[in-house]
């Protein structure tokens, strides 16, 4: 009797303890990241820059500089009370631009990872738990394009594609995915020798609802860390492509292609070039404090 | 098994995967959407001189004879030419080369020479100012955009300061060293001319820099997190309860147990940092491999492309297998298998 009126509760309250269980983990994970200095630095400079992106249109001065209104009268003015960051070759605002450029900036780097990370997962996802010639044929296709480094296969691939911003995410994402794959392949590996697996799988659960629905969800920090510490980079990449002339073609404000602009009047007039570099740099730098910070809170074999 | 018969099976493994390569390339150049052979017949170009380029290409063959085509002829060592100056690819490719793997090296070189050290502060300090000072000053290196800080060095170390010349690898008007191995600095020193050999690495050091910072982040966060590995071990507790001093214990037995990571990480940036040149060289007017893949693919000069492509594939893939030896000899431990 006392027995069996134990058990009944103690189903309920195993529940209750696993979901207090997730919830203290996340608790004290975000303790550890609000003691973080350089990480919470690096969060609210983030937001302050996603504030600006979102209200950009509204508070610059001349929203319609970056859509590429010209003034010839106002070519290459030094910063001053009226253009903040001075004006370029055409007499477009610096400032405004910088400004509106700051959302296709994060929108890049948002759809690049996005990307990657879908293809990058699945694929690994699919080659670790079904191994034999899946695995094989999925992650031989990966090694060929870890063959070669990033940053020279996307120059390739955009260049075949055309110049443009979207052939740069396009381009950018399909070099980009197999850092993911291998990593999703190694942990779903370990992951599917877990009992749990072998319970949900006992459950009756298809191979898909196993590796999506179970396995997956235990494999989400480092994934997460990798994408938070690979977002800074996507973005310094797409605006590599964009300085070559691969990337946003004019009039867009995009930062790598107006810092290529203000190349030829670097450095007489060096506030053309200047201020979209420093842009670029505060959304990486602040990026990379927060995947540092992220990494030390969600990696425990980096804790220390 | 021996280190011989475990390099030469993974090179015999590297064999697939480059054909692979070799038919992700070819895809790549058969989707541009542009008109490569337009644009190089030029805008006057009649329909019958584009036709006649299209057949000297082995273009108006169907793609998987063209492709076959391509394959031998990479084998052969003729890896096409430049549909735009006409040049053979591998010629260029054997020009360009070399500069960038002086580059590349200088880079790699600073960075460790950086980057070891602040490493090795960030572990003994943990946690402390020194540490917490280093970590930012990576991550605040690592997050400039290479081409941009190439600029403001350029005007700092050149204009300003003069310094540093701050364009291409020699000066305009002298004679750079007879090639041997197609590296100034090197070659001067072949040469015993050390006039050249300071041109050659005063033209060389602010391009370097720049590129360096890229591998400091990585090169720091392994060797501190190493460091931090070995100082935790017994034997390191062993030591200091026998009373050796700390000095002699971190410099010769952390340190050492440490590097290995260390050097494996500094081997595998080196292979990042010889794609990050391509940025580098831009600014710097650098004639290298980047320069090289910047111009052709603006140009969509599809068989340079492909031939940078492979290149860097063959060079990635041999500084991997490097990699893994080196490992091997430096940790006694790691049998090849």
């Amino acid at each position: 009797m006392a027995e069996h009126s134990r058990e009944t509760p103690s189903q309920d309250s195993s529940t209750v303890t696993l979901g207090s269980a997730r919830w203290e983990n996340i608790r004290r994970a975000a303790y550890r990241f609000r003691a973080n200095p350089l990480a919470m630095i690096g969060l609210i400079t983030l937001v302050v820059i996603l504030v600006i992106a979102i209200a950009a249109p509204l508070v610059v001065p001349f929203p319609e500089d970056a859509a590429g209104k010209v003034h010839p009268t106002a070519r290459l003015r030094a910063p001053n009370e009226v253009n903040y960051f001075g004006t370029d070759n055409v007499g477009r605002d610096i400032f405004s631009r910088v400004l509106m450029g700051t959302g296709l900036a994060l929108m890049v780097g948002v759809v690049i990872i996005f990307l990657a990370t879908t293809i990058g997962v699945t694929i690994g996802a699919l080659a670790g738990y079904f191994g034999g010639w899946t695995d094989e044929i999925l992650m031989r296709l990966t090694d060929i394009f870890l063959t070669v480094p990033a940053l020279v296969l996307a120059i390739a691939v955009t260049a075949a594609l055309g110049k443009g911003i979207l052939n740069v995410m396009i381009g950018i994402s399909l070099v980009w995915w197999p850092g993911f794959a291998r990593m999703t392949r190694g942990l779903v590996l370990s992951l599917k020798e877990e009992p749990f697996v072998e319970a949900a799988r006992g459950l009756g659960g298809g191979h898909l609802r196993v590796l999506f629905r179970h396995i997956l969800p235990n494999a989400l920090s480092p994934i997460i860390v990798k994408m938070s510490t690979d977002f800074g980079f996507a973005v310094l990449t797409a605006a590599a492509l964009g300085f070559i002339g691969l990337g946003a073609q004019p009039p867009m404000p995009e930062w790598g292609a107006m810092i290529n602009e203000g190349r030829d009047y670097f450095p007489t007039q060096w506030w053309v070039a200047t201020f979209p570099g420093m842009a670029i740099f505060l959304v990486v730098f602040s990026w990379n404090l927060l995947g540092d910070g992220l990494r030390d809170v969600l990696d425990p074999r980096s804790r220390r | 098994m021996s280190i011989r018969l475990y390099v030469l099976r993974r090179l015999v493994l590297i064999i697939p995967l480059l054909i692979g390569l070799t038919l992700l390339t070819f895809i790549i150049s058969r989707v541009l959407p542009g008109d490569p052979v337009g644009l190089a017949a030029g805008p006057q170009a009649t329909a019958e001189i584009k036709e006649a380029l299209r057949r000297e290409f082995g273009l108006d063959q169907p793609l998987p004879a063209q492709y076959l085509n391509y394959l031998t002829g990479v084998v052969r060592g003729d890896w096409g030419e430049s549909l735009y100056s006409r040049r053979s690819v591998i010629a260029d490719i054997s020009t360009y080369f070399p500069a960038t793997l002086e580059l590349t090296i200088t880079a790699i070189a600073i960075a460790a020479a950086l980057g070891v050290p602040a490493g090795v502060i960030s572990a003994l300090y943990r946690n402390k100012l020194p540490d917490q000072i280093t970590r930012v000053l990576a991550l605040f290196f690592v997050s400039f955009p290479a081409f941009w800080l190439a600029m403001i060095f350029q005007l700092i170390f050149g204009l300003e300061l003069g310094w540093f010349p701050v364009g291409r690898r020699f000066a305009a008007i002298e004679t750079p060293p007879a090639a041997i191995t197609g590296m100034y600095v090197l070659d001067s020193l072949l040469h015993l001319d050390f006039e050249s050999m300071r041109m050659a690495l005063s033209h060389l050091f602010v391009p370097a820099l720049v590129l360096s910072f890229g591998s400091l982040a990585s090169i720091t966060r392994i060797t501190r997190a190493s460091m931090l590995e070995a100082l935790d071990k017994d034997y390191v507790r062993m030591e200091r309860a026998i009373g050796i001093p700390n000095r002699v214990i971190v410099t010769k037995y952390v340190l050492r147990n440490a590097m290995i990571a260390t050097i494996t990480i500094i081997s595998l940036e080196f292979g990042w940092l010889l794609a990050g040149a391509v940025l580098v060289e831009t600014i710097f007017d650098f004639p290298g491999m980047g320069l090289y893949a910047v111009e052709s693919s603006l140009r969509l000069d599809f068989q340079p492309i492909m031939g940078i492509t492979l290149i860097y594939g063959v060079v990635f893939s041999l500084i991997n297998i490097l990699t893994d030896v080196v490992y091997g000899i430096l940790d006694p431990r790691i049998r090849y298998g």
